[in-house]
């Protein structure tokens, strides 16, 4: 029986490459401390001092941080990342190891992953504290208005962190597919952050296009949705101060669409730089 | 991943077989293209040193991208120990080092060549011995715990002969190994390329140092636009077997001719006198090492 033509352990080996990469060349470094800044920081922006709505905009802001920063680390890490190995040549020496090119591209996602996963954690676990803490100290100076108790979700926090960092690895997933076949790396950001705007505003065109007369335009919206994410509907659990927990079944979806495209993604990449030159 | 080197497919396979290879790059933008290697057909047999020259742009790394399935070919193929170049354990017993390496910075030069032993399947203790022979073999080990980013051209060229040689492959592919290389390390090269064809490795090179190349290769093949135009042995090169040089002190002229007289008396001639001129490496390895040892 021939075995699988895919080893794990060869992409398990370059992802942590990768990541150590990541870690020492300080790619995420700067992206951390700033978005970490920013979520502490909130906190001493606006003293509204009476209770859920200044609850609200520190979690805002966190979320806010994690996509604006995560979404320039999840574009430039993976171009930088994935690139250097082509510009640098040592895609040549390592593919002159017993590595197939799905190893290496699947390596590289999950080094990618892990990345951004450590990235949104951290933030989140943050972002949970500040609220916390925040939240305590609100409850003893103003007791009325919390008279059920804590209004924020936890819950909910820890699901937005995880649907913010699907939707920077989706992001990822699309800037690797367009590295994949780039021939500079710039062209691999800039296509990066075209998706991350079409992603957020596409459901405007699609209105616009859903109610359109003319069946052409109906599909033109509807192919539009079919090829490009729509990160909207990642931020589904945003509102978690003093509101419920999005439906677990919700939820389940939202993250076989996130998968989905994920998987798309790769597969894409994988057949795309078997077929490039090195 | 097994641990252990898989062994040649059949005894009979050649370490490296290339037949009717041909690779076209498309150049510009109406697609035209460029022929870097020409129907070129090869068999290098285990054990030997063969050493690939040609002038520059002739196609000699194309064609070691070929065989390492860097490259698609554009017709023919290639074997490696009989395992076809696009299979990934072709690549299992190979060691690579490619034409004005660069390897990863934010590694230090052992972290460097274990990282690529573990992607070769070397694991548990081997792993880090076999890291630190390596290094120590291309005499690296001061330099060992430095990060490859301020390595020197040279040291980046030894560190990349330890990546190639740490997980003791059968199958050897030096790309101008002494390009940018000092005198004591390419004579370090030239070396460790005798020792492992004591061990039984096949070692491919290429290089423009055709002297270097005289001493160490059994075999040679000249490409030349990406075309084939000479293959031989070494010791079938005319003028090896049936000359010597000597150096003498210093003659004058009259026993000069007297010497010729001599020569000419017994059917044979002297076909130059010359000054030595290998002095500066004489005194350049003699110092250099002087200050290594005080
Ligand atoms: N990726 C590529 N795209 C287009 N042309 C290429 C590519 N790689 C090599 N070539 C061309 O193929 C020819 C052979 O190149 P190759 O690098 O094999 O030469 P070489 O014999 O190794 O030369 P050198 O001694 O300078 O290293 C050259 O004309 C080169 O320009
Ligand atoms: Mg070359």
């Amino acid at each position: 029986m021939r075995a699988l033509p895919f080893s794990a352990g060869q992409a398990v080996l370059i992802a942590g490459n990768t990541l150590r990469e990541a870690v020492r060349q300080k790619i995420i470094g700067l992206f951390l401390g700033l978005a970490l800044a920013l979520v502490i920081g909130a906190r001493w922006f606006r003293d509204f001092n009476f209770g859920a709505p200044e609850l609200k905009f520190l979690a805002d802001c966190g979320l806010g941080a994690m996509t604006f920063f995560g979404s320039a680390l999840a574009i430039t890490a993976t171009a930088q990342l994935f690139f250097g190995e082509i510009e640098n040549r040592t895609v040549l020496t390592l593919l002159a190891r017993p590595v197939r090119r799905s190893e290496f591209v699947v390596g590289k996602y999950w080094g990618l992953l892990v990345l951004l996963g450590a990235f949104c954690a951290l933030l989140t676990a943050v972002l949970a504290t500040v609220l916390w803490w925040r939240e305590g100290e609100l409850m003893r100076d103003f007791p009325a208005a919390f008279a059920t108790g804590r209004v924020v979700n936890y819950a909910g926090v820890a699901v937005a962190g995880f649907l913010g960092w699907l939707k920077l690895s989706v992001l990822a997933g699309f800037t690797l597919l367009v590295a994949s076949f780039a021939q500079t790396q710039l062209f691999a950001v800039v296509s990066g952050f075209f998706i991350l705007v079409i992603g957020h505003l596409q459901y405007l065109a699609q209105e616009a296009y859903g109610r359109s007369e003319a069946w052409l335009a109906r599909l033109g919206g509807g192919g539009l949705g079919l090829l490009f994410p729509n990160f909207n509907l990642f931020a589904l659990a945003d509102a978690f101060v003093g509101a419920d927990l999005p439906a677990w079944s919700q939820i389940a979806r939202l993250s076989l669409y996130g998968f989905g495209y994920l998987g798309t993604t790769c597969a894409l990449a994988i057949f795309s730089f078997r077929h490039r030159e090195i | 991943m097994p641990a252990s080197p898989v062994a040649p497919q059949s005894v009979s396979a050649a370490a490296i077989e290339l037949q009717g290879l041909v690779k076209d790059f498309a150049i510009g933008l109406r697609g035209v293209k460029l022929r870097a290697v020409d129907h070129l057909t090869l068999r290098i047999e285990p054990g030997q040193v063969f050493g690939l020259l040609g002038p520059n742009g002739s196609g000699k790394s194309t064609t070691i991208k070929l065989l390492l399935g860097l490259l698609a070919p554009t017709a023919g193929r290639g074997t490696i120990f009989g395992v076809p170049s696009e299979r990934a354990d072709a690549r299992r017993t190979v060691g690579y080092l490619p034409e004005a390496p660069y390897f990863y910075g934010h590694l230090t030069g052992f972290e460097l060549v274990r990282f690529y032993a573990r992607l070769s399947g070397l694991g548990g203790r081997a792993l880090d011995e076999g890291a630190r022979a390596a290094i120590d073999r291309v005499e690296m080990t001061g330099a060992a715990d430095r990060l490859v980013r301020n390595y020197s051209k040279g040291m980046l060229q030894r560190i990349g002969l330890a990546q190639a040689i740490v997980h003791q492959p059968q199958l050897l592919i030096l790309d101008e190994p002494t390009a940018g290389v000092d005198p004591a390390g390419a004579a370090m090269i030239a070396r460790l390329v005798l020792e492992l064809k004591a061990e039984g490795k096949t070692v491919l090179i290429t290089s423009h140092l055709l002297a270097q190349m005289e001493e160490v290769c059994d075999g040679v093949a000249i490409l030349d636009r990406g075309r084939l135009i000479y293959q031989g042995r070494m010791a079938d090169l005319p003028g090896r077997g049936n000359r010597q040089a000597m150096v003498l002190d210093a003659l004058p002229p009259g026993e000069l001719e007297e010497l010729r007289a001599w020569l000419a008396a017994r059917g044979r001639a002297l076909h130059s006198v010359e000054t030595p001129r290998a002095q500066l490496e004489r005194v350049y390895l003699e110092r250099v090492g002087k200050q290594e040892q005080s």
